[in-house]
């Protein structure tokens, strides 16, 4: 496949943003790959899809996500773009109890669907709306850590924490993965623990890193 | 295009409708309040093996003698008229408007001529409107409401029918619309001035009525009348939600002022309604888009009781858009052959015959599959796509295919695939998904429509799907 020279990465991870209708998960995708924020910015249907390529521990990633409709209809057809997911970006609303309390269904909701080793995130979105919250920090946290997800607060309108949230998702999937490639002693970018080679639907990843590892 | 005379295949005694044979199952369950809401006739209903004048792309149909191409604007074919016109030494800019207006002036009067008709001709009808429906008056809400079987054809019954039902409309609110509390207030109201008038003798004093046990607030049982208050109000959120988010930058929709609070209010009103009437399938996530194409035509009809009642028609205009694909709303249905996955591929199958280089090379060499883009485009009617005045436009050709909506609109967005070829053949994954899900803004949009007319329909699917 052709390449632009502008196009160049080392490693290719696939990312889904999961979560309750109107959590914020279309601002949180505008505000990292373009800065950008709309306060009622149009349902989405179905999905849609944007990339950034950006550093993360010295290497060139390339983050290919997927933005999913939130309401239980579109979950059967979204479903189907967890494939050869490997982060998940599973939000709430921090003024919703009910979309926090859904949660629990959204990881059931990844564990049917997608990779077995996933790498998970947990995200309670609109910090700015301090005198709404309703879902305490250390409730989040601690379910967080009981699940095995890593959490953190952002607010896409004040664009807090947001670049921290995927820096620390895609740095979290390429340590397992350069880790894999270490003891496998095999080149295996953009795999999995299984070392099975995971398909995106895109582009191959570029085998530089391998040589380097 | 369709060459020469189209002969339909013979088809079978069902296979009469378009659009409204759909509505029994939409409202299954609720005969007896909206008896009286089925459509009793089809704007399209086709005799079997009848034939239908061929319909020449730049043809107009209309009643009178018309040069068919004074009405099909393109920019090259404007330019040259310009030149040759009398005011060839003046800025270009300034007879093409003078042009595009003298032929907007004609086609208004053409509509009007036709609507004013005491028998409208339909497939005339059809025919003008597929080439687009001059804004401002009523043409638009007009023709899109006989265009949908809602309006009869015959004049003289416009009015008895629209006040039927804009009245049924009323009750149907009026039953389905109050929460518990008002509903068993109202029951009880009464049932004591019954109790009332049978005990005159009474010392005045109201018999108080009891509450089932079922009924209470706090029960759990699933008959609960408050336990279906309580999903509704979930539902309700989400409607909520997304009428402040469709067309945000339009501000008849948008914004808190007391204007866009009315329609989001009529609109909440109809989608939930509809939701009640159908309980399988409620309300997802995009029906919103869809009805917002119809109520805000309906809305800026220039005939203030058509606008007053725009609510009303709206209802009954949503409900029979809806009846050939909602299907595709419903996830049960998604691998049934009327469901969106079907759809979808019946999308991949129109561009595969048309243009299989472009089809290869997307499903195959860059592996964009239809559900990346198709999926929305075709669930929404393309609302999502494109400006709000090209929606109109290529509604005013959906809606008057004499095979359909669905037929029109999967040409239409093989005609999508086809008007950016060029990009999509030079492009990779990432960036033939891009520009897919961010149709450009820039496409001329009667041309796409003109490449869409000439894909050929697909009768197969006509009569699969009735």
């Amino acid at each position: 496949m052709a390449r632009r020279p502008d196009d160049e990465y080392d490693y290719l991870f696939k990312v889904v943003l999961i979560g309750d209708s109107g959590v914020g998960k279309s601002n949180l995708l505008s505000r990292f790959t373009r800065n950008e924020f709309c306060l009622e910015s149009k349902s989405t249907i179905g999905v849609e899809f944007a990339t950034r390529t950006l550093e993360v521990e010295g290497r060139t990633i390339k983050a290919q996500i997927w933005d999913t409709a939130g309401q239980e209809r579109y979950r059967a057809i979204t479903s189907a773009y967890y494939r050869g997911a490997l982060g998940a970006l599973l939000v709430y609303d921090v003024t919703k109890p009910t979309t926090f309390e859904n949660v629990s269904r959204w990881l059931k909701e990844l564990r049917d669907h997608a990779d077995a080793n996933i790498v998970i995130m947990l995200i309670g979105n609109k910090t700015d709306l301090k005198h709404l919250r309703a879902v305490a920090t250390e409730d989040a946290q601690s379910y967080a850590e009981k699940e095995g997800l890593s959490f953190i607060e952002t607010s896409a309108l004040e664009a807090t924490n947001v670049e921290k949230a995927f820096h620390t998702i895609l740095a979290e999937i390429y340590r397992i993965i350069s880790k894999k490639s270490l003891s496998s002693g095999e080149p295996a970018p953009a795999s999995v623990k299984e070392g099975k080679t995971i398909t995106v639907g895109g582009p191959e990843p570029t085998k530089k890193a391998c040589c380097t590892s | 295009m369709i060459k020469g005379k189209l002969k339909l295949p013979p088809l079978n005694n069902r296979i009469r409708k378009v659009f409204p044979d759909r509505l029994g199952s939409l409202v299954s369950g609720f005969e007896g309040i909206i008896k009286g809401v089925r459509i009793r006739g089809s704007v399209w209903e086709v005799e079997m093996g009848e034939e239908l004048e061929p319909i020449p792309p730049n043809a107009v149909g209309f009643g009178r003698e018309r040069d068919a191409d004074d009405v099909y604007i393109e920019e090259d074919v404007v330019d040259t008229r310009v030149r040759i016109g009398p005011n060839k030494d003046a800025a270009a800019a300034t007879p093409v408007l003078v042009l595009k207006s003298i032929v907007e002036e004609e086609k208004r009067s053409d509509f009007e001529y036709e609507l004013s008709q005491r028998e409208i001709n339909l497939e005339k009808l059809q025919r003008i409107a597929s080439t687009g429906i001059p804004d401002g008056g009523s043409l638009r809400a007009t023709t899109w409401k006989l265009l949908l079987g809602y309006l009869p054809s015959s004049h003289e019954l416009w009015e008895k029918e629209l006040k039927a039902s804009r009245q049924k409309y009323a009750n149907l609110k009026e039953e389905l619309l109050q929460n518990p509390s008002a509903y068993t207030w109202k029951k009880d109201i009464e049932s004591s001035s019954a109790l009332q008038q049978e005990d005159s003798d009474a010392d005045g004093r109201l018999t108080r009525q009891e509450i089932s046990q079922e009924d209470h607030p706090l029960s759990l049982g699933k008959a609960n009348l408050w336990q279906k208050y309580f999903q509704l109000t979930e539902m309700v959120e989400q409607i909520d939600r997304d009428l402040l988010r469709t067309h945000p930058d339009i501000p008849f929709f948008s914004g808190e002022s007391s204007f866009s609070r009315k329609n989001r209010e009529a609109m909440k009103n109809i989608l939930l309604l509809f939701a009640k009437l159908n309980p399988a399938i409620r309300y997802v996530q995009g029906m919103n888009e869809i009805l917002a194409t119809i109520y805000y035509v309906f809305s800026t009809d220039t005939d203030k009781e058509n606008a007053a009642n725009a609510e009303a028609d709206s209802f009954f205009c949503f409900v029979r858009i809806l009846s050939d694909s909602v299907d595709h709303f419903c996830q049960q249905l998604d691998n049934s052959s009327g469901g969106i996955l079907s759809t979808l591929s019946r999308l991949s199958d129109l561009l595969k015959v048309h243009d299989r280089e472009l089809w290869h090379h997307l499903e195959f060499t860059t592996k964009v599959k239809p559900q990346y883009y198709g999926f929305r485009w075709i669930t929404l009617l393309l609302t999502q796509e494109f400006d709000f005045q090209s929606i109109f436009r290529i509604w005013d050709t959906l809606l008057s295919n004499p095979f359909g909506v669905q037929d029109m609109l999967l040409r239409i967005c093989c005609a999508m695939l086809l008007c950016v070829k060029a990009k999509l053949l030079s492009g990779d994954f990432v960036a033939n998904l891009k520009l897919l899900q961010h149709y450009p803004e820039d496409i001329n949009i009667e041309y796409l429509l003109q490449v869409a007319q000439d894909i050929s329909p697909d009768t197969s699917f006509y009569c699969l799907s009735l």
